[in-house]
């Protein structure tokens, strides 16, 4: 490979792309969104120090339902980051091109989530010092400590993914007209980045190793916090089902994010000729063949339990259909996944405006879809206590675990907007290069 | 044919009744209240209250029911404890040292219990003052033991005679006899000796078993127990293995092989690759520098 530069290729393209796709100033719209998340993000952390000085009283969690919004938001988390690895690994070893812008909306995605996925489980702890006995003290043969090692693993792992494919692209960075303290961030990361053919061979070989091994990372990350609740007899968890159950329902919810993501980018920043309707078109077929898997999943992790109907599982099965959590479970199934279907089975369905419509969908139905798999089971315990308090036998989470839960859903998305502000959200480099190879 | 008509008829009144009266009968409520004594080792000596309820054929113990236990009379003096049932419909007391000398004082007693606020006692129970000893003897592979009873009577400690006890090895639930019948009765020099026939038994570490003698709900005395250690038994090493094993549920020093093997090649490949491209990282930037 020859050495890239823009100014030795045909100049106006080049230098159009990259004025196009370099990171823009905060508009207005903009300073409104991210003030509005850096408040929602301080309100979680005022909620936060609440719940350290007072401890895990303050939420609504007792003795029956000690998993309760934080590891909903938690296993939502870990669901939407691995959409890393389907758009940028899968698509790049099935040589999928028309999915290189993106790429790096996935690997950001995938990035944020996972960073917040990590911390709710430190703020669900309680007593956050405590995290350091999990590595004195730490069981291997503990389902808890697997996850602790794949989602650090796959942080690396995704940061790795998201920082070796923008070297080409620091490089322009730090040639354009960005301001002083972008640019020695932008050199402290990437002024050895030539551009030369050595150094483009190497880094080619390493993401391609990168996505090799980002996808086994990734079902592990999966398919281990699956483990977590399937590891245990309970109704609603004992099931052989929930590692490929999981990671379709992630692949789908992964999916809708990019979906939604690509929506805004284009809007906002004028992407219109980089993220086209081609790419809507082709993301909606994968939308919609996620949506058709991970409802299959579905039927077979409720319709067999429901056939046979065994004792215990009757009360938690009930509870979803017609009976507490109703209204929740046909919400997240019906709006997460059928009306989905039906949308994005049509092609003007999968024009950009009902994509991104779509992907919201997806995505809210998808958090109510993890909450119904954590607590639901929780309040039906094989061995209930004599004289259980009422409030024990519910649960509807307190301001603080709200007002957490919203500012980590907050802070995953400032992570991506002052990300956005940095970074070229499309990779410049690849876009110029894969311009030429069509020329 | 009407004669049979009439007897039919007859016999249905009959059983009605016969029923309505059985009904009635089921239905009356009677208290039942009990007072034990039990010398355990001559030393520890206590009583246990049971308060149950009868209702019709059923049986329930009464929870939370207060009781006042009196040595000899109803006066404060006199008071043991007063103690409340637990949801076995069941109280215990010790008795206390300050009633030391009118223990002493007397042959025999009798225990009262009161309902707190009641004059009359709820129920009695005469127990004579006894004691009872173990011992043991091994002549030419025979083992032996010996109970003795003895009872109290003008100031002295005289056998008695004629009480039934059980003599064996103590085990987790019950005393297993020690020799071939199930409970042996003291002679009139107030002893019993009994051929110790259950070889083998599994004892401690040292081979030590517990042998016991006890004279149960005896008319007299109450309830006596006896015990003593003795090397009689096979030596048995308790199996801690099962804390040893290597199993998913174990410590982490007891991780299976197969586990460890599996989750550090998995790690530890994964890793590899990661220092690997950190490598590679670090190589681009060294040719980078070569270049400018």
């Amino acid at each position: 490979m020859t050495t890239i530069n823009i100014a030795d290729t045909t100049p106006v393209p080049a230098e159009q792309i990259a004025k196009d796709l370099l990171p823009q100033k905060f508009g207005r719209r903009g300073m409104i969104w991210t003030s509005v998340l850096i408040l929602l993000f301080l309100t979680g952390i005022i909620a936060y120090f609440r719940q350290l000085r007072q401890g895990l009283v303050v939420t609504s969690m007792r003795d029956y339902v000690s998993w309760g919004i934080y590891i909903s938001n938690f296993v939502f988390f870990v669901a939407i980051s691995l959409v890393g690895s389907l758009i940028t690994a899968v698509f790049r070893l099935a040589n999928v091109k028309w999915a290189t812008p993106l790429t790096r909306i996935a690997e950001i995605i995938a990035v944020s989530a996972i960073v917040f996925a990590a911390l709710i489980i430190i703020v669900d702890m309680g007593r956050p010092e405590r995290m350091l006995n999990l590595f004195i003290y730490g069981r291997i043969q503990s389902p808890i400590m697997w996850d602790v090692i794949v989602i650090s693993t796959y942080f690396v792992i995704s940061l790795l993914l998201l920082y070796l494919p923008l070297l080409p692209d620091l490089r322009i960075l730090i040639n354009s007209k960005a301001p002083q303290w972008l640019k020695r961030l932008y050199r402290f990361q990437g002024s050895f980045w030539k551009g030369t053919a050595e150094q483009f061979k190497i880094s080619e070989r390493s993401i391609t190793i990168l996505c090799i091994a980002i996808i086994p990372v990734a079902f592990s990350i999966h398919t281990v916090t699956s483990w977590l609740f399937a590891t245990t007899y309970r109704p609603g968890w004992d099931s052989t089902n929930f590692g490929a159950y999981f990671i379709s329902g992630a692949f789908l919810v992964g999916s809708g994010a990019v979906v939604v993501a690509m929506y805004v980018f284009r809007k906002y920043y004028h992407l219109e000729k980089y993220i086209t309707e081609m790419h809507f078109e082709k993301m909606g077929r994968v939308v919609v063949l996620l949506c058709l898997l991970y409802l299959y999943f579905n039927i077979n992790e409720y319709m067999v339990p429901a056939f046979k109907m065994k004792k215990p599982e009757e009360a938690h099965l009930g509870g979803l259909f017609t009976g507490e959590f109703a209204p929740m479970f046909w919400f997240a199934i019906v709006v997460g996944m059928i009306i989905p279907i039906i949308i994005l089975l049509f092609k003007k369905g999968r024009k950009p405006l009902p994509m991104f419509i779509t992907g919201i969908m997806i995505v809210v139905g998808a958090w109510f879809k993890r909450y119904l798999i954590v607590t639901p089971t929780l309040l039906h315990p094989f061995l209930p206590m004599s004289d259980v308090p009422a409030a024990y036998r519910h649960y509807f989470p307190s301001w603080e675990e709200w007002a957490i839960t919203i500012g980590s859903l907050a802070g995953a998305l400032l992570v991506m907007t002052f990300f956005v502000r940095i970074y070229p959200i499309i990779p410049i480099q690849e876009t110029i290069s894969e311009s030429h190879e069509e020329e | 044919m009407k004669k049979n008509k009439y007897i039919l008829l007859l016999s249905l009144f009959v059983l009605a009744y016969v029923q309505q009266a059985a009904a009635q009968e089921k239905e009356v409520v009677k208290e039942m209240v009990r007072l034990k004594y039990y010398n355990d080792s001559n030393r520890v000596q206590y009583l246990l209250i049971e308060s149950l309820l009868r209702k019709g054929n059923n049986v329930a113990p009464q929870q939370n029911k207060a009781y006042e236990l009196y040595l000899d009379s109803k006066d404060n003096s006199s008071l043991i404890a007063k103690v409340v049932t637990d949801e076995a419909g069941r109280a215990k007391s010790f008795l206390p040292p300050s009633l030391k000398d009118a223990w002493d004082a007397g042959a025999q007693h009798t225990f009262i219990a009161v309902e707190p606020g009641e004059e009359d006692a709820k129920t009695e129970l005469e127990v004579a003052k006894a004691k009872i000893s173990i011992d043991t003897t091994s002549d030419e592979g025979t083992r032996s033991i010996t109970v003795e009873v003895q009872k109290y009577e003008s100031g002295k400690w005289l056998p008695a005679p004629e009480v039934e006890l059980k003599v064996g090895i103590q085990r987790l639930g019950a005393v297993l006899s020690a020799g071939e019948e199930e409970t042996y009765t003291t002679d009139s020099s107030g002893t019993v000796t009994v051929e110790f026939k259950k070889d083998s038994l599994p004892g401690d570490e040292k081979g030590n078993i517990v042998l016991a003698a006890k004279a149960e709900d005896n008319d007299q005395f109450g309830n006596l127990l006896i015990t003593k250690t003795v090397p009689w038994g096979e030596k048995v090493k308790p199996d801690d293995s099962f804390f040893h094993q290597r199993a998913l549920w174990a410590t982490k020093f007891h991780t299976p092989i197969w586990l460890l093997f599996m989750a550090y090649s998995i790690v530890i490949g994964v890793w590899a690759t990661i220092i690997y491209l950190i490598f590679q990282i670090i190589k681009i930037k060294k040719t980078g520098q070569s270049v400018s």
